[in-house]
């Protein structure tokens, strides 16, 4: 549940609250390379969708939710 | 199975011209006496009925035009609206054109081509006469009623499938802070039923760098679906004030039936057809929690949701989890909040952040918390629901007269039975029981009325352990990362009172003595910053509080040597123990005293202060611990206090009562079955040695556990840590619920005894605490 | 076999729910307005209680709030869901659907195959979700 911070990739996993906004947020903001993993991703609260939204970094992987998928812009 | 089968459609039509039959009387009823609001009222039931009616027919064009009739009389009942000739006229058109499409439908089983033109004419006609477009009492931007309002600009612009008729389109713009009210506006659009489109944008063009916000609500969600109107605006029913809807225009030829689903191969159906169930399952199990957290939810509807959620279980598609889900639900306490608590460990889907409800406290988004001062003030308020300041004192009292109120219902079973017993009276028993009943669930609901006011989530506790670590790992020199789960987990006021120094003292230990510096940790090969967990969570009728540091454990030999040293156990004995015996050794009085303890870890208070208090409460410590690795300590609390269930039992030809909690199992083994060994007793059950130790001994009584005629002796089974013991009695009686008064004065430094408790016909019962006993 | 009381005074309407919900294997009992469904309520033999209650809101006599509230206070209606069904679609009528005690609440007309998912959900009865979510699925109406 939540996200795994790795070196240079975060991968969201099953449920991502809204607490995890602010810490992806900062993760982010201090990583600009980083990509963001979201093929496990079963929920996400609109506050981390902001911030994928607003800092637009690099997404892989496809989610299960056909809405998150073409919020995210994958398909 | 049709809808449109001829036994119904004959019914609509009979019904339909009873309705338009009435219609006409009361038209020029009220004609002649505009201002009868009881005339009004029932021709607008009867308007009502017959638009319903045409509803469940999907015939459109009738149903616009008695709908825009139904509209128009509202207001005139209403008195927003004078009745006046013209409305009379328009009225009857519209009643005269209904009934001819009625008859049309009698004789071709259809409505013809024309009626969509028509209708909507005499619609139009009808509402022109509603004055203002919008009531005045609701939303700034009102929800559009369907065919009337023009379509907004953007609308043009959207790919053509948005644009099918029939449709749906819905444009939701959270409000800013929706956030801290709990909301959670992306969930609530993607589950939006009949989702056929959805599209996000930002309101705004998002800020860069450190002006972005992103717990700032700023999503322009735009959305198609395909269900009825009703459902849609059902679903965004807490934020009408956020969102507007248009529905697109239909089409002239209104086909007969919805678009079929395509037909996909069997196995993908399958999965698809258990998604539509689900979703609708989790939908429906939603609304049970919402139910629960309403403030004042009767009993009568906890268990319809109780009973609700267990159907609901069954039809889920995983046997193991609802074979365990099933098992939690029979032991958890009655009342909502243990309910509730239930429904969201196992919520299908995994549990959410927070049901959509008005004004939910959000347990996810760091909202602002007021620590908990009386009872009223804690929690959330629900949007529109009033909050009263009540004195602490004022509460306690009630609990306790409630509380009493609980014993004293226990009398009148005594008395039924000596009714029927002593004075032959058996109606008056019969009544006396029957009443006892009523009188038995209302003081139930009354205790769980009241253990609710009381219950406060252990954040509020937790809330202080950040600064604590914080301050004190500065001191200390280390680097801990503090985690905190299960903080929404609810107990009783005076549970979480009482936790508060324990808990304190036990992360104190961890810090000071569990959890190393960097440089010893980095070469003890471990990540140089030390975490400290402490989560929350309800199982069945208690509170699991744990603690758990991956520092460097207890250091056996040192507790030995201490123990030693302090005369608390012979050295021989010492060195006989193994690890997790001797980590147990921290919890005998006077271990830690004065010159081991640094300042910081307070007054030379040790783990058996610790263990004291939370026994207390009547609850248990236990404490894990591998050298090297961590030490975890385990708290587990009664979810309330004040009323405890008991079982009597005999023993020594006393009767003495023991808490139910505690209590495996009761059960009755021959006497051939004990074995004795030198001079202790055990047996086997369920393949398990148990021990057993005759209760009337260990009170100090004289006589020996007496056998039954058929050679067998009685044997509670009862937990004490993490084993089971066989306590040896003469006789088991029934289970009661009592007042649990702690022994007090003199009598207070006896142990074996949790207290006293005040029965029915008047006696007084002693209530065992096994664990001092053996 | 499951028995559900039907409570709304349009005829129309209790002749298609009994039709829906009776196709779908159940029992259908009706009433044609809160106070005779209490009346039904109180007199129904124990062996034989009701498992489902469906109920509309505009009724004369007893609207489906009050009865929904008295229901709640008898021992025959404290475990047994209730499924409002009513052509109201403010948000203050779903709310008060909640505050009177109602399990579910749905909006006339509710898509048969939706009704059907939804009693049979709230009934326990897996098999005949299953097919009503099917049947969904396959947009049968006929």
């Amino acid at each position: 549940m939540g996200i795994r911070y790795q070196k240079k990739s975060a991968t969201l996993q099953g449920l991502v609250c809204a607490e995890d906004a602010e810490i992806l947020l900062n993760w982010l903001k201090s990583k600009p390379d980083a990509a963001v993993n979201v093929t496990r991703c079963k929920q996400m609260h609109a506050a981390v969708l902001q911030v994928l939204l607003a800092l637009k970094p690099t997404i892989t992987g496809v989610p299960a939710d056909p809405w998150l998928r073409t919020a995210l812009n994958k398909g | 199975m049709s809808l449109n089968s001829t036994e119904l459609l004959d019914q609509f039509i009979l019904e339909a011209r009873e309705c338009l039959e009435n219609i006409g009387h009361r038209l020029l009823d009220v004609e002649k006496s505009p201002s009868d609001t009881g005339l009004l009222n029932d021709l607008f039931r009867q308007v009502h009925t017959l638009k319903g009616n045409c509803g469940l027919f999907e015939f459109k064009a009738l149903e616009h035009v008695v709908h825009a009739g139904e509209d128009l009389l509202d207001r005139i009942r209403s008195g927003q609206q004078r009745y006046n000739p013209e409305i009379a006229d328009v009225l009857l058109d519209a009643m005269d054109y209904t009934s001819s499409l009625i008859d049309v439908i009698e004789s071709q089983g259809k409505l013809p081509d024309s009626a969509q033109e028509r209708s909507r004419h005499l619609a139009q006609a009808l509402r022109r006469h509603l004055g203002e477009p919008a009531p005045a009492a609701v939303q700034s931007a009102p929800p559009a009623t369907t065919a009337d309002t023009p379509l907004p600009d953007w609308i043009g612009l959207a790919p053509p499938e948005w644009r099918e008729s029939g449709r749906i389109v819905v444009r939701y713009r959270p409000e800013a802070d929706c956030f801290f009210k709990g909301e959670d506006p992306w969930r609530l659009a993607s589950t939006t039923p009949g989702l056929l489109h959805l599209a996000v944008a930002p309101d705004q063009p998002w800020a860069s760098g450190d002006a972005f916000d992103c717990y700032v609500c700023n999503l322009d969600l735009r959305l198609v679906s395909e269900a009825p109107l009703a459902e849609i605006e059902a679903h965004f029913r807490y934020v009408p004030e956020q969102m507007a809807l248009w529905r697109m225009p239909d089409a002239p030829p209104e086909p007969a039936l919805a678009p079929p689903a395509a037909a996909a191969p069997a196995a993908e159906r399958s999965c698809v057809q258990m998604d539509l169930m689900n979703t609708r399952l989790q939908q429906i199990w939603d609304d049970q929690r919402r139910l629960l957290a309403r403030s004042g939810v009767s009993a009568g509807t906890v268990a319809s949701v109780r009973q609700t959620l267990t159907h609901l279980l069954i039809c889920r598609d995983d046997p193991p989890l609802i074979a365990e889900a099933r098992a939690a639900l029979g032991r958890i306490a009655p009342g909502p909040v243990p309910l509730a608590q239930w429904a969201l460990q196992y919520r299908p889907g995994g549990t959410d952040m927070d049901i959509e409800g008005p004004g939910q406290a959000a347990a996810s988004v760091p909202a602002p918390r007021r620590e908990g001062g009386t009872a009223a003030e804690d929690g959330s308020t629900e949007r529109g629901q009033k909050v009263l300041k009540v004195s602490q004192d004022k509460i306690d009292r009630l609990m306790e007269l409630i509380g009493e109120m609980v014993v004293a219902k226990n009398a009148l079973p005594y008395l039924a039975t000596r009714a029927e017993s002593l004075f032959g009276q058996r109606e008056l028993a019969r009544e006396i029981k029957a009443q006892y009943s009523v009188i038995n669930r209302i003081a139930e609901d009354m205790q769980h009325a009241i253990m609710q006011v009381r219950m406060l989530p252990v954040g509020i506790i937790f809330q202080r352990f950040g600064r604590l670590v914080r301050d004190l790992s500065k001191k200390l020199g280390k680097d801990v990362s503090l985690v905190v789960e299960g903080e929404e987990t609810e107990a009783d006021k005076n549970v979480i009172e009482s936790l508060a120094d324990p808990l304190i003292h036990i992360l104190r230990n961890s810090l000071d003595h569990g959890l190393e510096t960097p440089e010893v940790r980095l070469a003890a090969g471990k990540p140089a910053q030390g975490t400290l967990r402490v989560s929350a969570r309800q199982e069945g009728d208690r509170v699991m509080l744990t603690i758990h540091d991956d520092g460097a454990g207890i250091d056996t030999d040192r507790v030995r040597l201490k123990a030693i040293e302090r005369g608390l156990i012979p050295a021989d004995r010492a060195s006989t123990l193994t690890d997790a015996e001797a980590v147990q050794l921290v919890f005998l009085p006077g271990f830690s005293t004065s010159d081991a303890i640094s300042d910081l870890s307070g007054r030379g208070v040790g783990m058996d202060v610790v263990r004291n208090a939370v026994e207390r409460i009547n609850g248990q410590v236990e404490l894990e611990s591998v050298r090297g690795q961590g030490t975890t300590v385990r708290l587990t609390l009664p979810l309330s206090m004040a009323v405890t269930n008991v079982m009597m039992i005999e023993a020594g030809r006393r009767r003495f009562g023991v808490p139910m909690d505690l209590i495996v199992e009761t059960v009755r083994v021959p006497a051939e079955d004990i074995h004795h060994f030198k001079r202790s007793q055990t047996t086997v059950l369920r393949g398990r040695i148990v021990p057993l130790r005759s209760l009337s001994e260990l009170l100090g009584l004289d006589n020996e556990a007496r056998m039954n005629d058929d050679g067998e002796l009685a044997v509670l089974v009862v937990r004490l840590g993490s084993e089971n013991i066989g306590l040896l009695v003469d006789n088991f009686h029934g289970t009661s619920d009592i007042i649990l008064k702690p022994l007090e004065g003199v009598l207070a430094g006896i142990t074996g005894f949790a207290g006293t408790a005040l029965m029915g016909d008047g006696s007084v019962l002693m209530i065992l605490n096994p664990k001092e006993l053996v | 076999m499951k028995n559900i009381l039907v409570v709304d005074d349009a005829a129309t309407v209790r002749m298609y729910h009994r039709k829906m919900l009776g196709d779908a294997g159940w029992r259908i009992e009706e009433a044609v307005n809160g106070l005779e469904a209490l009346e039904r309520v109180m007199n129904q033999p124990p062996e034989q209680p009701f498992d489902l209650y469906v109920v509309d809101i505009n009724m004369p006599k007893m609207d489906g709030y009050t009865f929904v509230r008295e229901l709640r206070r008898l021992p025959q209606g404290t475990q047994v869901p209730v499924l409002m069904v009513s052509t109201e679609a403010q948000p203050q009528d779903a709310v008060a659907a909640e505050e009177a005690g109602a399990n579910c609440y749905l909006i006339k007309p509710a898509k048969p195959q939706d009704l059907v998912l939804t009693a049979a959900l709230l009934l326990g009865d897996g098999p005949a979700a299953r097919r009503a979510a099917d049947a969904q699925l396959q947009g049968v109406r006929a």
